[in-house]
């Protein structure tokens, strides 16, 4: 059995993924553009000491507008479920055919 | 500022008021050339300092600052040399900067950058420099590093093709040499701020976290996370002795949290990594877009294997960058199209792998099965009512080529009813779902209350 850890280590659970387990990534380098930046310590704007007013949590009121929920999707009018509902019939049919 | 009275003022008022980030202007290196050449042509009635011999010059800077208009009540001779000490190598150094541009000479601007580093850190050991000067570190740190990374640049630009052709040539070694230099200097400060056992209100502690920073910098490029779980061991260890952590400016905290929860990201510690980049994400500050971007470039991959959460396009709508990098997977996960999943994450796997989030979004793979497997649930509909009134029952027992028909959707292979098992087995394990499968009669026999644990159905 899988463990959690590596879902798709198990050669059988990857059905349309590329044959051999994707590759362990590289340890790579960050490249320069992906450096935390520096604040500017200078008192201009935003300046090293800025006030709660002005951090990211004071924006947003409503922090839970920021995050979804990943499936309690129950629409079943979009294409995919649309394209599944058709195969699921075809299945069907296949069975009392037999 | 060229070395005149001028100079020596601002120095005289930062010391009265003891404004640290004002004295460590005067050493700023990042000023256009020609002010840096005004300092490095600094002359005094006799002649000009470039042809003097060096005690000269340290003498003249000494009757300088001593002689400043602000008067210096209680400083003491021995400070005064220390400055002293501080300022001709800055001195020597904005004449290398001042051609840096034209001439390359970024080995010798680093080299001599680290004279002045190394003069700044004997001040603190043996002149006594106080805990307040400590910007004046931050400065000499900060280019310290830019300067041996551009060093770094360069060589690797002019020396490799001469230098492959020797038998003990290490590219790796010699790529990052001027930085690993620099990785050490930085050690140095962290310890001489660390070792402080003054009391906390004057304290070189309070430098920790912006030298911390520097080195979690430092090391993120080494590709050294190890160095920084070490500075991280040390900072618990002393924690009990320091300054409250939230007494920092805001903008070392945002740093700081980031790079703890990057840390610990890549550690697949995801639960303590939300913890840390959910803490610089609410302390960021609003405009500071870019750092923004990158702290959501980690958080959002947490959210996703801590609380199966996905971020809102309200939530991307500023980053477009980020928009390309997650909407399509976050589509995919949402709606169940396990295979579009997969082409997802094909698609963007160099980018993913360069910010190495890959290997967590991958493991986005089973909420997107998840979710299919709920869809198809959904889809079977309701068993017949067996009595007028009765609540309707989902139909709970799905053939298992129903599962394999959904599984197999958008892709030219057909996946065999064993591999199908196999999932939803491993679904089940992980607690995904609630079931267990009839072989015999291949069949998925699905509970009957919350099949699908944390929703509805």
């Amino acid at each position: 059995m899988a463990t959690s850890k590596a879902p798709s280590a198990d050669p059988k659970s990857s059905s349309d993924l590329p044959a051999e387990q994707p590759q362990q990534p590289k340890q790579q380098t960050l490249e320069e553009d992906d450096e935390f930046e520096d604040f500017p310590v200078d008192g201009t704007p935003p300046s090293p000491h800025w006030q709660a007013d002005d951090t990211e949590a004071t924006q947003n009121q409503q922090p839970q507008h920021l995050w979804e929920e990943s499936w309690d999707d129950d629409d079943t009018t979009d294409d995919f479920s649309n394209q599944l509902k058709e195969e699921l019939k075809k299945v069907e049919a296949s069975k009392t055919k037999r | 500022m060229e070395f005149g009275p001028a100079l020596y003022h601002e120095f005289g008022e930062a010391w009265k008021t003891r404004d640290g980030y004002r004295l460590a202007k005067t050493i700023s290196p990042d000023l256009p050339p020609a002010q840096l050449s005004n300092i490095w042509q600094s002359a005094n009635s006799a002649g000009n300092w470039k042809s003097a011999r060096d005690d000269d010059v340290k003498a003249a800077i000494k009757r300088g600052l001593s002689s400043s208009p602000a008067r210096l009540d209680g400083i003491s001779q021995k400070e005064i040399k220390g400055w002293v000490e501080v300022y001709f190598a800055y001195w020597q150094a904005t004449g290398i900067l001042a051609e840096v541009q034209q001439t390359s000479s970024w080995t010798t601007a680093y080299e001599q950058w680290k004279v002045l580093i190394n003069a700044l850190i004997q001040g603190y050991n043996g002149h006594e420099f106080e805990a307040w000067t400590i910007p004046c570190l931050y400065v000499a740190g900060k280019h310290l590093r830019l300067f041996a990374m551009q060093a770094d640049e360069n060589t690797s630009v002019n020396d490799t093709s001469a230098a492959a052709f020797q038998d003990d040539f290490d590219p790796e070694l010699q790529k990052h040499q001027k930085l690993e230099d620099c990785a050490r200097v930085l050690n140095r400060v962290f310890s001489l701020c660390l070792s402080d056992r003054a009391p906390l209100e004057e304290s070189r502690k309070w430098g920790l976290y912006y030298i911390i920073n520097l080195l979690f910098k430092t090391y993120f490029k080494l590709n050294a996370t190890g160095l920084s779980k070490n500075v991280l061991r040390i900072l618990t260890a002393g924690r009990g002795d320091m300054p409250d952590f939230h007494a920092f400016p805001k903008s070392q905290q945002v740093t700081f949290k980031y790079h703890e929860g990057v840390l610990c990201f890549l550690e697949e510690n995801y639960a303590e990594a939300e913890k840390h980049l959910t803490e610089a994400w609410n302390t960021c500050h609003k405009d500071a877009m870019r750092n923004k971007e990158l702290i959501l470039t980690y958080l959002i991959p947490c959210h996703l294997i801590t609380t199966h959460t996905l971020p809102t396009e309200k939530l991307l709508e500023p980053y477009p960058r980020l928009q390309k990098l997650f909407l399509p997977l976050c589509r995919c996960i949402k709606k169940g199209e396990l295979h579009k999943f997969d082409l997802a994450l094909q698609e963007a796997e160099d980018e993913f792998v360069k910010r190495r989030i890959y290997l967590t979004l991958e493991r986005g793979r089973d909420i997107a099965l998840r979710n299919l497997l709920r869809k198809v649930f959904i889809a079977g509909g309701f068993e017949p009512v067996a009595k007028e009134g009765d609540k309707p029952v989902r139909r709970t027992r799905i053939p298992v080529a129903e599962f394999a028909a959904a599984i197999s959707l958008g892709s030219e292979e057909k996946v065999d009813n064993d591999e199908v098992e196999c999932l939803l087995v491993t679904m089940i394990y992980k607690g995904l779902v609630k079931g267990y499968i009839s072989r015999e009669r291949s069949i998925v026999v699905l509970s009957k209350s919350g099949a699908f644990p944390g929703t509805g159905v």
